[in-house]
């Protein structure tokens, strides 16, 4: 007899458990760091100046291409979970999930574009 | 014996004309069945803040592009920061961050086989609830 299975289940899925830990250690050293650059801008603490100063070198662009990733792979796995809880259509499953990852790259290489090309 | 297979009752089963198969997945945390408990708040509140980070990611990225570029846009940024909606999406922000924050770490720690008693989950997803009520209180008045 010929067994079909649902999209997802043939794998099992520790791989997609392994990756969302691991960005989530480098998300928990990172993210707070663009927080806390708000925070300084926000408060003055920060120029113009200062600010060029904190991001335009080679740390601070290796930093935030770490964080894109990790935000990329972190934010990927976690809304495909939601949607695989909630959404019981596999049509709108694949849908949403495809025009994430469409829109997640695209917001990937617009942020690699900014923070490569911050100071000529 | 039955047995289940994507829904359906294959081997011998009176009951096999009768099972339709799987028109819903498996719906979890299932809020409407199980009763409210700090655990179950903590996990569908790590899934409402995470969603609102990643709303967040665009507008991080939008702000760089302003702030990085001319004097103007730097100041046209600094206004926005400071007007209603920008100290309102601060404030959200700093909560979503650092409940997820705290909750992750959370969730980490009982990955890794620590505090895994039904008691120790329970007094966790209270206190990292707690820290982000702090957090709401804390930034509220000095935003």
């Amino acid at each position: 007899m010929k067994l079909t299975k649902e999209p997802g289940s043939a794998r099992s899925g520790i791989g997609d458990w392994y990756w969302q830990r691991l960005a989530a250690v480098v998300l928990a050293v990172l993210l707070p760091l663009p927080f806390f650059l708000i925070i300084a801008v926000y408060t003055g603490g920060v120029d113009q100046l200062g600010l060029l100063d904190l991001l335009d070198n080679f740390v601070s662009r290796l930093l935030h291409t770490l964080l894109i990733l990790a935000l990329i792979v972190h934010a990927y796995m976690g809304l495909k979970v939601i949607f695989e809880d909630y959404l019981p259509q596999i049509g709108w499953r694949v849908t949403l999930i495809g025009s994430m990852l469409v829109v997640m790259s695209g917001f990937g290489i617009w942020w690699l574009a900014i923070i490569w090309a911050w100071g000529g | 014996m039955q047995c289940y297979k994507f829904g359906h009752v294959t081997g011998e089963g009176s009951d096999m004309k009768r099972r339709k198969p799987f028109s819903h997945g498996p719906q979890s945390p299932a809020a409407s069945i199980y009763r409210w408990r700090p655990t179950m708040i903590a996990s569908l509140a790590h899934r409402i803040s995470g969603l609102l980070l990643v709303l967040f990611v665009p507008l991080y990225l939008w702000l760089l592009h302003g702030m990085t570029g001319s004097p103007e846009d730097f100041s046209d940024a600094y206004d926005w920061l400071h007007s209603p909606l920008g100290k309102m999406s601060l404030w959200l922000l700093g909560v979503a961050l650092a409940y997820h924050f705290c909750n992750g770490l959370r969730f980490l720690s009982l990955d890794a086989g620590w505090c895994e008693s039904r008691a120790m989950m329970r007094l966790s997803a209270r206190v990292v609830l707690g820290i982000a009520v702090l957090v709401a209180i804390v930034l509220a008045v000095l935003l």
